[in-house]
């Protein structure tokens, strides 16, 4: 979602779409569909797993808009078959990662599933990534009766479609990121409660969702909102709309933000010399860029985050390990999601005791996952009728130069105590 | 409802705002004034300078603006390269719609290149200045950022307006502005000045982007957003007429500015095209400049 800032104006999208049409073609070439095709054999054989590979489809966006959080999914799904390959595979039986290619397109991303399934006769498959393409390629798993669990799609579009066999591996939906925080500042004392919030949100679902998740919670405990701006995509400067908030003097500004935005609104705030209680954006305070924008003037500032990497939930510190020696890097939020989905399916496997393709073998997997809660690396998640994941979000505050997680107020993931009034910026 | 505190401030704000975008508009209008080029790659180019004005300050820990006296002759240079070698090879009986489909592909190459060198990721520089501001009266908060960005506009402004005025380059390019074959019958090298003219507006790419990299974070397709606006700004302005590309932007840039603290970004974001379209219907050849910028 958080790449969705190519922001063509409407005379250029002609252009631009004669241009997209050109790609298009040279990607439908025969020969180039064979580069696309990447086979993951499991690293090491000799080992305990023994049998027939469980083959496991999987598009993901490996060029094109989503080419950075794709590869970074990409990258989660290859430390998961390695760690699993690792400790004696599935039922028993070594795990084979089938990769696609779908270029961000929602229509590769169909006829990508429909060959997985039809043609490569694939065991199980995971989602690719973005709502723009879970939605499609649901629909194809869907007409299969494949267990499709997904690493990316929060938008709440993506649970209202009768999905029977859909589950997102991460701990909530947009609406929800916030929860923490809106439980938190409820629960205060009434003489230190902050009275009036702000609110500004970027044009986009995703953006929006987590800030209106926070407001409708936070107006119900009385919170009085006195500024709520939308702003367009393409939006460049951000000062007079961070004007309007300036004026309102509200105790809380929360920014249902991308990166740019957050970045630009809080130097705009600095600007102006308005100095609220709590500061929340979505995205951006998250990002490492953010701090290289912003410096000092991001301490206190506060962001929902579906996963940290020095939490202990379940097998994370595990994860992290094995990501690194593998791809040499530390894994991001997108490779962590990643896991998480073969987490969630590697635990139905393992409890139904099956894995292929069939009605009756993928709907006990879908219902043993709907009836229980499972152990992942972002925390125990469990889901609704809808696949809509049941958990919130951490809640991370920059202090002193560092993301530190302070909600939950939970051993387990809580780094260090909110800080209540924030700094000034 | 809005006090008067805050329309006054949104109106101060868009009058920084407009004199930046007047800045930016004046190379679009040189480059149509004096070859009829439509340069979609614009934008790209000042985003250009922005990145080179971020590796610059990396590297050597320059401040940004001082970037400005190293960029300006290399975009210049560039600028003139490129009329040489690309758009003046472009029929000239068809030089809008051919210039529209190279600028496009620049702009491409430029968002590409950008993205294999420097990636996708956001890029600002934070300079300790940026973040303050003067408040004449206790009024009005004006970013120190910002008034730093309307002044160098200023002064490029006034400069080119000088040179077009009172300099034989100038003369020349007006010339060339006005009747091209006239101006070769009397002895002007109409493409060496139609370069040199390039050259000028790309140089003022590279004083807007090293000027941008110090207000907002950019990355590589950051250039789009601003087209839209600038072409409005110089339809509005009169094709091709330099102070009425500044006076459109002042203008539309302060509307914006009040919209924005009024009806919200949404409705100020569409005033641009509101006003290209009006122009269109009504005045095609623009509010404050003549026939295709006979004047200066």
């Amino acid at each position: 979602m958080r790449n969705n800032r190519n922001v063509a104006l409407p005379g250029l999208m002609a252009m631009a779409l004669v241009v997209a049409a050109c790609g298009t073609e040279e990607l439908d070439d025969p020969t180039a569909d064979e580069d696309a095709d990447q086979t993951e054999e499991p690293a090491d054989q000799t080992e305990e797993p023994a049998g027939d590979p469980i083959r496991i489809g999987i598009s993901l966006p490996l060029s094109g808009d989503f080419s950075e959080p794709g590869k970074g999914v990409q990258q989660g799904y290859e430390t998961w078959a390695e760690m699993i390959n690792q400790e004696g595979g599935l039922l028993g039986r070594p795990v084979e990662l089938i990769f696609r290619d779908d270029a961000s397109d929602p229509n590769k991303v169909v006829t990508d599933y429909e060959s997985l399934i039809t043609q490569d006769n694939v065991d199980l498959v995971f989602g690719p990534f973005s709502t723009r393409l879970v939605i499609p390629a649901a629909e194809v798993a869907e007409s299969y009766d494949m267990l499709f669990v997904e690493p990316a799609g929060a938008a709440p579009e993506v649970f209202e479609q009768g999905f029977e066999y859909l589950f997102y591996a991460a701990p909530a939906v947009a609406n929800d990121h916030y929860n923490y925080l809106a439980e938190w500042i409820l629960a205060l004392p009434e003489d230190q409660r902050p009275q009036t919030a702000a609110y500004a949100a970027l044009d986009d679902p995703f953006a929006q969702g987590t800030a209106y998740g926070l407001k409708d919670a936070l107006e119900a405990g009385g919170i009085e909102t006195v500024v709520d701006e939308v702003y367009p995509p393409d939006t460049t400067g951000f000062t007079a709309i961070a004007a309007g908030i300036a004026d309102s003097d509200a105790d809380i500004v929360v920014g249902g933000t991308q990166f740019e935005d957050s970045v630009g609104l809080l130097r705009a705030f600095q600007d102006l010399g308005y100095q609220p209680d709590i500061a929340a954006f979505s995205t951006g305070p998250t990002l490492p860029e953010f701090e290289e924008a912003l410096g000092a003037a991001t301490e206190g500032v506060i962001a929902p985050v579906g996963w940290s990497i020095g939490a202990d939930f379940g097998r994370n510190q595990e994860f992290v390990a094995a990501h690194q020696e593998l791809h040499g890097e530390d894994p991001d939020e997108d490779a962590a999601n990643g896991f998480t989905v073969g987490e969630v399916v590697a635990a139905a496997v393992e409890a139904v005791g099956c894995a292929e393709q069939g009605e009756e073998c993928q709907r006990a997997l879908a219902d043993h996952i709907r009836a229980n809660e499972l152990e992942t690396i972002v925390g125990p998640l469990s889901w609704d009728e809808a696949g809509r994941p049941q958990a919130a979000h951490m809640i991370l505050q920059w202090q002193g130069g560092n993301i530190e997680i302070v909600l939950p107020d939970d051993p387990e993931v809580q780094t260090a105590e909110i800080q209540f009034p924030k700094a000034e910026w | 409802m809005v006090s008067s505190t805050l329309l006054v401030q949104g109106l101060a704000l868009g009058v920084l705002t407009g004199g930046l975008y007047a800045l930016l508009a004046s190379g679009l209008t040189l480059y149509f004034g004096v070859m009829r080029v439509v340069m979609i790659a614009h934008p790209a180019f000042l985003f250009l300078a922005a990145y080179l004005t971020y590796f610059i300050n990396r590297v050597t820990g320059l401040d940004p603006l001082l970037s400005i006296v190293v960029l300006v002759p290399v975009f210049f240079v560039l600028g003139v390269f490129v009329q040489r070698l690309l758009v003046g090879r472009l029929d000239p009986n068809n030089m809008a719609m051919m210039s529209v489909l190279l600028t496009f592909a620049l702009a491409l190459l430029i968002e590409g290149g950008l993205g294999v060198v420097a990636t996708g990721s956001y890029r600002s520089i934070n300079v300790d200045y940026a973040t303050s501001s003067v408040r004449p009266f206790d009024l009005v908060a004006l970013p120190v950022d910002k008034l730093i960005g309307f002044g160098i506009a200023a002064v490029t402004f006034v400069a080119i307006f000088a040179v077009l005025r009172w300099t034989r380059l100038g003369q020349a390019l007006r010339a060339t502005i006005q009747h091209p074959t006239a101006a070769t019958l009397v002895g002007i090298e109409t493409d060496r000045v139609r370069g040199y003219g390039f050259g000028i507006g790309l140089a003022t790419a590279a004083i807007g982007g090293a000027v941008l990299s110090i207000i907002d974070p950019f990355f590589p397709a950051a250039h789009w957003a601003y087209i839209g606006k600038l072409m409005a700004i110089i339809v509005v302005g009169g094709l091709g007429s330099v102070p009425g590309a500044a006076i459109a932007a002042l203008l539309l840039g302060s509307l914006e500015g009040v919209l924005q603290v009024t009806w919200g970004a949404t409705i100020a974001g569409m005033m641009f095209y509101a006003f290209l379209f009006a122009t269109l219907l009504v005045r095609p050849y623009g509010f404050f400049g003549g026939r295709l910028a006979e004047r200066f």
